[in-house]
């Protein structure tokens, strides 16, 4: 071959630990073989050897580097495959691939983040690297929904957020059960209990499609620039390099251009939310 | 002195014979109803055919085969010399380079094979029913991308070297022929069929939109027209298949982390699905209408190479008798 590394070949990376974090939803700790790191907001191609190859952004730190984590809904063919793997198998890593959260540019702003579902696992890593640079950011707010109570993953993170200083963690469900004491609704009814100082201020958006068309809509309601805005787009991000074509989204490659974009790049582009 | 070379077709052919010691020579060569490129032999060097447009197959397929493994260390070292590919192709390999040869990520294989290849283009002296390259600007004949442009011209080869490669396939030549400069009147005879042919072109495509309003037009289009066009599409994905520039493909694994890319169209349902069966191309229109908006708007937004160079391929190769430029003269006004 020529110098050239192979942009197509996966590093082996060692399955040491699968956690349950709802009937659907689970998180899988890997050990990758060689050097491995990434920015939060990245994503990588994880393969399943023989199954096939799915793109997730890692719900990690980025500052640890040793281990990756991605946190993993079962939608599909590929994640069906996963959700029956166990500790000690291999899994298949390329990346990282894409253009993350701009944290340099949360400086001195406070942090609105409007999560849902599964959308909580690219928002962890993005909180990680928040809360490694807090001295430097006003104040984080999470915004996070889900369907039932039962499908609120990060138990536990939730509670150590809840006890960071200048964190603060607002929840909400579809469904609750008798157990809820937090808010009930879809997840942007959770942006009306929220104050925040807009002019100083960014949002970040990661969910399913409708969160982020409505959450987008009352954010700019709320006041928000197109600018100020961060998606998380996704689409069929398959070979996330640029050039299998299938996550064009008008001029963009989500997996090389994006998958993080500001509304203002996107606005004027046909059927993101599709 | 222009950069011509010429020598005497039997020479050329006595050439190829021993170039054929050391490459994998492909050539258009005619068979029954059809030309397409095909292995040069020993006994099919004579059937070469010059100058007339265009083989079925486009150049792409060299450098992006329908199906390849890109895991396994299939790397050839073997080098090749494609001989009649006509501009609208080489051209098309501009949009294949921004692509795969990207900086960020190059594809080794792609690479290695751009590098191992000599490109030798040869001249359009006729036309066929769809041709439209002059009217995105392109001509038909290479000035550029390829390494040498030949023509062939009474019992006379003349091979214009358009590149470094091309100027030591030159001297490679040389040791197997007698070479000489080609004189100034038969390059003007070249020049002069050249320019009949792109007068041709542009006469036979009178009203046709060029290459800057047809981004407009596609833009401007209604549903109704989307509607209307794809009404005869059957998803067949042909247009794709056989334009020098579609280059969408499928990562397909195999067992021990192996990857096939396997050539994809944008016209095949689900090109667009994602797990939960989202697929924001599920509607046949939809995806018909992707395709314009790929290579007339959002290509040409993203990329500085041409999408469609005006083969005409499409057309030919649509079983529906769909054909684009109806679009773009229906909508031209």
């Amino acid at each position: 071959m020529s110098d050239n590394p192979n942009i197509y070949k996966p590093i082996r990376a060692k399955l040491l630990e699968v956690i349950t974090e709802s009937p659907t939803i689970k998180t899988f700790v890997m050990e990758p073989e060689e050097d491995f790191s990434f920015k939060t907001g990245e994503f990588i191609e994880l393969t399943v050897d023989g199954i096939g190859e799915a793109p997730f952004t890692p719900s990690s730190s980025p500052l640890e580097t040793k281990k990756i984590e991605v946190t993993v809904m079962k939608t599909g063919y590929v994640t069906e495959y996963m959700h029956n793997m166990k500790a000690g198998e291999t899994l298949g890593i390329r990346g990282p691939f894409g253009r993350g959260y701009p944290i340099e540019k949360f400086y001195d702003k406070e942090v609105l983040i409007l999560g849902g579902g599964c959308g909580f696992a690219p928002i962890r890593s993005l909180l990680y690297s928040l809360a490694a640079i807090s001295d430097k950011l006003r104040k984080v707010t999470l915004c996070y929904g889900s369907k039932t109570p039962d499908e609120c993953i990060y138990k536990p993170y939730v509670e150590q957020l809840r006890n960071t200083p200048k964190f603060e963690v607002l929840r909400t469900v579809d469904i609750p059960d008798e157990t809820w004491n937090e808010s009930v609704g879809v997840a942007t009814v959770l942006l009306d209990k929220v104050k925040v100082d807009i002019k100083n201020s960014v949002a970040v958006c990661c969910g399913p499609p409708i969160m982020m068309k409505f959450g987008t809509i009352r954010l700019l309601e709320l006041g928000f620039n197109d600018d100020q805005i961060y998606l998380s787009m996704e689409k069929n991000m398959s070979c996330g390099l640029g050039k299998c074509g299938h996550c064009m989204m008008g001029k963009y490659f989500v997996c090389k251009d994006g998958p993080v974009f500001t509304y203002d790049e996107l606005k004027n582009t046909p059927s993101i939310w599709e | 002195m222009k950069n011509y070379y010429s020598l005497l077709n039997s020479d050329w052919n006595s050439a190829i014979d021993q170039l054929l010691n050391d490459y994998l020579i492909y050539a258009p060569i005619k068979s029954n109803n059809s030309m397409d490129y095909e292995p040069v032999n020993p006994e099919n060097i004579s059937e070469i055919v010059y100058n007339i447009p265009k083989p079925t197959t486009p150049l792409k397929t060299f450098f992006l085969p329908v199906k390849e493994n890109l895991t396994t260390d299939n790397s050839t070292k073997i080098k090749r010399i494609i001989i009649g590919a006509p501009n609208c192709d080489i051209q098309g390999l501009k949009i294949l380079d921004e692509i795969y040869l990207d900086k960020d990520y190059i594809d080794s294989l792609y690479k290695q094979k751009r590098d191992n290849t000599i490109l030798i283009s040869s001249s359009c002296f006729e036309i066929q029913e769809h041709c439209h390259c002059m009217t995105y600007g392109i001509k038909p004949y290479s000035k550029e991308i390829a390494d040498i442009s030949l023509s062939h011209v009474d019992q006379r080869i003349h091979l214009e070297v358009l590149s470094e490669k091309g100027v030591k396939f030159i001297t490679e030549l040389k040791n197997y022929a007698s070479v000489s400069n080609s004189p100034e009147t038969e390059i003007k005879d070249i020049e002069l069929k050249q320019s009949k042919i792109e007068y041709q072109i542009i006469n036979d495509n009178i009203g046709l939109p060029d290459y800057n309003k047809t981004g407009k037009i596609v833009e401007k289009a209604n549903e109704e027209i989307w509607k209307k066009y794809s009404s005869k599409c059957v998803s067949c994905g042909a247009c794709a298949a056989i334009c020098p520039t579609c280059t969408c493909f499928l990562l397909i694994d195999k067992p021990n982390f192996e990857k096939v890319r396997q050539l994809d169209a944008c016209q095949y349902p689900g090109f667009e699905r994602v797990a939960g069966d989202e697929d924001a191309l599920y509607e046949l229109s939809k995806r018909f209408k992707n395709r314009y908006f790929c290579k007339y708007v959002w290509k040409p937004q993203k990329f500085k190479s041409l999408v469609c160079t005006g083969c005409g391929r499409c057309i030919e190769a649509c079983i529906g008798k769909i054909n684009k430029n109806d679009l773009f003269k229906e909508l031209a006004n």
